[in-house]
């Protein structure tokens, strides 16, 4: 057995296509993107060398940087809490439901298989003042705010709402992993908890709660890191605008390298974005111990 | 689940696709006419290279069959003709939409993968492309040839000359005007403007109908920016671009102080949703009837007779009012589309004789009488075929004495550009006051353009 | 009533509903939306919005699957999408198997490396691969698409499979190696019907990303008979103006196909839940 699970042989076999793959398609582009990264490239002309100086620029002297990492953090945070909220609330509800709970999964699960870009375009004409939601809350006498357009405050009024877009479209996946990691907990536990007198919300506590660790490490990674790079609805919502007050920094790199050519700089962005990913996992692998219960 | 449902899934997903197929070309046959309209630009790509064509990529910002755009279509016209004559050429086009083209063209050129020809913007978008050495000088043959260089409008080639350089060939050109809703303004009794005061009392006075004077779009900066370029030029004139480019002029000089003030002031003219609404939302309003007028460039005619056909006889022209002690007020934004030649291709001929067939009498004619642009050669045009408004921009740029570009297209970068488009913005919002807001413009300037 | 209440219905419980049935109120009214402005006029959208059309405007279906070239951008799609979905299925497993399963030292380095896939925005690798694939004429080839599709596919996939394979029972595999089973049999008869459940979640979520997947398709592939669907849906916006009506057509039409995928897939990962639940 020992011996088996140990075959070099194997495990080359098994790591080899994806990892060819992988080196191919992304190591090489990505030591090219560090490259580029030091350099001035407009990717017509030769690039330039020039060091460090993108990065001095990205923290020292780019106003609209400050605004997309502030931006980003925000989103980061908000997605975090709104999808593990709901998404676990949502999860245990469902998991405990006798009738249509399928029905209900599947219209929640429903939008993270739509295009971002559709959805994005769509809750753009949705939030629009003279199209959508301002023409419901006109019914009741209420006047809307400029949803998409508000830039006042510390994190305007966008950021909210693209943030509450986004867990509306995401928090699907949350609540579908934390479905299966519920469903399998064998029920003969809760079963003997309810033997010992437990109610539900203990039983949650004691037995849902550590059993489902492994997969809140796996929910937070992703909503961190998808967060993070997030782009497609902001892009398409309010393309970072106004005056780029809802910048993020996937948005702010996609800007930096394909509406001002400034490949170097975007580059340089792209690996601060991956260095704060690294960083986001590092501290959740860090933070959340993971124990191996066996079941 | 075994590979049983696997393929099973497999199979109901093709068949269903076949499904689909089949009923799209059921529905096809009784689809409305314009479909056939859009059928007609299809035969564009069946037009196959004839054997032993020289063939030559062609790269387009729009795609050619699908589009609603009337100049497109009318692109695609041009490029069916030069493919169906028997002229030893064939070009294959690559289409993207607008929001990808820069990317994918780059990405071609940084591959070595050039198309032969492509369409540009002028201003700094086409001035990365000179400046990376990529484009064909055009000079020599438009100079050996000069039936085709004197064919072109005077002055036309002013933006597209670099050291002396002719860098490409503009096929159309659009003006940025004023539309009227004249039966708006009959209503209210107010006559078209000459001057700002004026044109601000004709604000009021509709507004005080229970209109809103002027639709526009804060949603798509450029166009908040263009009327914010046309107050720029009115107050000082073509010094002001000239000035800020050799840091003759400052931003915070008065008359761009004074320009972005005014806009503030006319701001509160604008529709109630001015902020959020886009480009398109913003045309809508005007061809709706719910606004008075709308500031855009000469495009938007097909746009507004093609969504409202009845607008065409109550929709009037005319150019954005001058300022008193200001600067020129007969001078027009205009901007070209323009076609630039790889400096790699392995045909010229084949290229020319595409640019020539672009700028040939037929798709010139067309150009004006059917898309309902300006044509970049002096060519009869017959108005009575052409939309309405087309023959009214044409008749108040009689009086024309000068041009300019869109002003973001008219700075040091694309970035410089946003910048201005964007300060723009922020001053009609209230977020900043035309004083600080110029300042920053002042500041990119200092950091970006003069330290280079 | 016509319910004879012989137990009272417990206010939780209505509680839970009310709450369940107005979210999805929540979910379903923005779709059902797009697809009333799918069937109006461009006038009538941006006019009132919210009224039901006039006239229902049928053919904007019919004129959006002609001009757009649904059938040929669908069969492309698809074609790209299901061997995307098998591959990065097959590769992904695999790797997640060796990392999660099997005992080496660098599976733990390796992991990180699958990992760091995730965390790439693809716009920064977007024109080195394109310079890198055009020098290997794999740019303007659905090969082109596939080859990065599956490799950005590969992580999530590796990330969700590994924890599968981890926590998987090692009786079974004991008992198998007993048997005289090999370790590719341990992976095709025990490892993989065993990862089911995470197998339908994965290729769903390949399956979705891919055929919604815009920019590299958008940038690779240049020849009119290879364009995948997301991009035709561009077709509509033009420079000055949109079609708004028929592009919303089109994304309906685009939609559907997931719709059917997943209403098919998601009812499997029940099965595979209910049946993942029953182990150990």
């Amino acid at each position: 057995m020992e011996k088996l699970f140990r075959d070099k042989k194997a495990i080359c076999l098994f790591i080899a296509p994806g990892g060819i793959l992988f080196t191919i398609v992304l190591l090489v582009p990505i030591a090219y993107a560090f490259y580029i990264s030091m350099c001035d490239w407009n990717a017509l002309t030769p690039p330039k060398f020039i060091g460090f100086e993108n990065y001095l620029k990205i923290f020292t002297n780019d106003s609209i940087m400050k605004t997309a990492i502030k931006n980003s953090l925000f989103f980061t945070t908000f997605s975090l809490v709104t999808q593990q909220v709901l998404g676990l609330f949502l999860a245990v509800i469902l998991s405990n439901l006798v009738k249509g709970k399928n029905l209900f999964k599947n219209i929640y699960y429903l939008p993270c298989v739509l295009s971002s870009a559709a959805l994005g375009l769509l809750f753009s004409f949705l939030l629009n003042p003279k199209m959508g939601l301002n023409q419901v809350l006109a019914i009741f006498g209420v006047e809307g705010p400029l949803w998409l357009m508000d830039v006042k405050g510390f994190i305007p009024l966008p950021m909210w709402v693209i943030g509450t877009v986004a867990t509306w479209q995401y928090v699907g996946t949350t609540m579908m992993l934390y479905m299966a990691a519920i469903a399998g907990i064998p029920s003969s536990l809760y079963e003997a908890s309810y033997i010992d007198g437990a109610n539900k919300w203990q039983s949650f506590k004691n037995i849902t709660v550590p059993l489902i660790k492994p997969m809140a490490k796996t929910t937070i990674s992703l909503t961190c890191i998808g967060s993070l790079k997030f782009f497609d609805l902001i892009y398409n919502m309010t393309q970072g605008g106004p005056n780029h007050k809802t910048e993020v920094l996937a948005t702010q790199l996609y800007n930096e390298g394909f509406s001002y050519f400034k490949y170097g700089y975007a580059s340089a962005i792209s690996v601060v974005l991956l260095c704060m990913c690294l960083l986001v996992t590092f501290v959740i692998n860090k933070t959340i111990k993971v124990e191996d219960y066996e079941m | 689940m075994g590979m049983k449902k696997v393929l099973a899934v497999l199979l109901s997903t093709v068949m269903m696709t076949g499904l689909l197929s089949g009923c799209g070309s059921k529905t096809e046959e009784a689809a409305a006419p314009t479909a056939d309209a859009t059928e007609e630009g299809a035969a564009t790509e069946e037009v196959a290279a004839a054997e032993g064509d020289v063939e030559i990529t062609w790269m387009f910002w729009d795609d050619l069959e699908a589009t609603q755009d009337i100049m497109s279509q009318q692109y695609a016209e041009t490029i069916k003709r030069f493919n169906e004559a028997d002229n030893g050429y064939h070009v294959n086009v690559i289409t993207t939409n607008l929001e990808e083209y820069d990317t994918k063209l780059n990405a071609l050129i940084a591959a070595g993968q050039a198309p032969d020809v492509w369409i540009c913007n002028p201003g700094p978008n086409m001035t990365q492309y000179v400046e990376a050495d990529v484009v064909m000088d055009l000079t020599d043959v438009l100079n050996s040839d000069s039936a085709w260089k004197d064919s072109f409008t005077g002055g036309i080639f002013e933006r597209l000359t670099y050291d002396g350089k002719v860098m490409g060939v503009p096929t159309n050109f659009a003006a940025a005007c004023v539309f009227y809703n004249t039966e708006i303004f009959e209503k209210t009794g107010v006559a078209v403007p000459k001057t700002w005061d004026e044109f601000m009392d004709v604000c009021q006075k509709i507004q005080d109908a229970g209109y809103a004077p002027l639709t526009i779009s804060a949603g798509t900066p450029w166009c908040l920016s263009m009327v914010a370029g046309y107050l720029c030029d009115r107050e000082g004139g073509p010094d002001n671009l000239k000035g800020v480019a050799d840091g003759s002029v400052k931003w915070t000089d008065a008359s761009y102080v004074n320009a972005a003030t005014k806009l503030l002031d006319l701001s509160k003219y604008f529709q109630p949703t001015y902020l959020g609404d886009s480009n398109d939302q913003a045309t809508a309003n005007f061809y709706n009837g719910d606004a008075a007028m709308l500031i855009q460039g000469s495009w938007a005619i097909s746009q507004i007779n093609g969504n409202a056909p009845e607008m065409q006889d109550k929709c009037g022209v005319f150019q954005f009012p001058g300022i008193e002690g200001g600067s020129d007020p007969n001078r027009w934004i205009v901007k070209t589309d323009n076609l630039l030649v790889s400096k790699n291709t392995k045909n010229v001929d084949a290229c020319i004789a595409l640019l020539k067939e672009f700028t040939g009498e037929t798709s010139q004619k067309a150009t004006a009488e059917i898309a309902g642009k300006m044509p970049i050669i002096d060519v009869e045009v017959d108005y009575s075929k052409a939309p309405k408004q087309l023959s009214y921009v044409q008749e108040s740029m009689k009086t024309l004495t000068g041009t300019f570009g869109f002003y973001n297209e008219s700075l040091d970068s694309v970035e410089a550009g946003d910048k201005f488009d964007n300060t723009m913005v922020s001053i009609v919002m209230g977020e900043i006051t035309p004083e600080d807001g110029m300042a920053e413009v002042q500041k990119f300037y200092d950091e970006n353009v003069y330290n280079k | 009533m016509r319910r004879k209440s012989r137990k009272k219905i417990p206010v939780t419980k209505v509680l839970i509903y009310t709450f369940l049935i107005l979210l999805a109120v929540i979910y379903i009214a923005p779709l059902v939306w797009m697809f009333s402005v799918s069937v109006k006029t461009n006038a009538e959208v941006f006019a009132s919005p919210f009224k039901l059309p006039e006239i229902i405007q049928w053919e904007n279906f019919s004129v959006a699957w002609s001009i757009g070239k649904l059938n040929i951008a669908i069969v492309n799609s698809f074609i790209v999408c299901a061997v995307t979905l098998l591959c990065s299925i097959l590769f992904g497993t695999m790797a997640a198997f060796a990392i999660g399963r099997m005992r080496w030292k660098l599976s733990g380095t390796i992991m990180t490396y699958f990992l760091l896939g995730m965390m790439i925005p693809v716009h920064c690798i977007l024109i080195p691969l394109f310079v890198i694939f055009a020098k290997v004429s794999l740019n303007n080839s659905l090969l082109g698409l596939i080859l990065p599709y599956i490799t950005f596919s590969l992580p999530m996939t590796i990330f969700i499979m590994v924890g599968f394979f981890k926590n998987m029972p090692s009786e079974l595999f004991e008992s198998a190696c007993m048997d005289g089973c090999s370790i590719y049999g341990c992976f095709f008869r025990i490892g993989l019907p065993l990862a089911k459940t995470g197998l339908f979640v994965t290729g769903l979520m390949t399956f979705v990303n891919n055929w919604n997947e815009l920019l590299l398709a958008m940038v690779f592939i240049s020849d009119v008979s290879k364009k995948t669907l997301p991009v035709t849906l561009t077709y509509f916006v033009g420079p000055y103006s949109t079609n708004y009506v028929q592009m919303f057509a089109a994304i309906v039409i685009a939609v559907i196909p997931t719709i059917i995928v997943y209403s098919i897939f998601s009812n499997q990962i029940v099965e595979g839940l209910t049946a993942g639940a029953v182990k150990g």
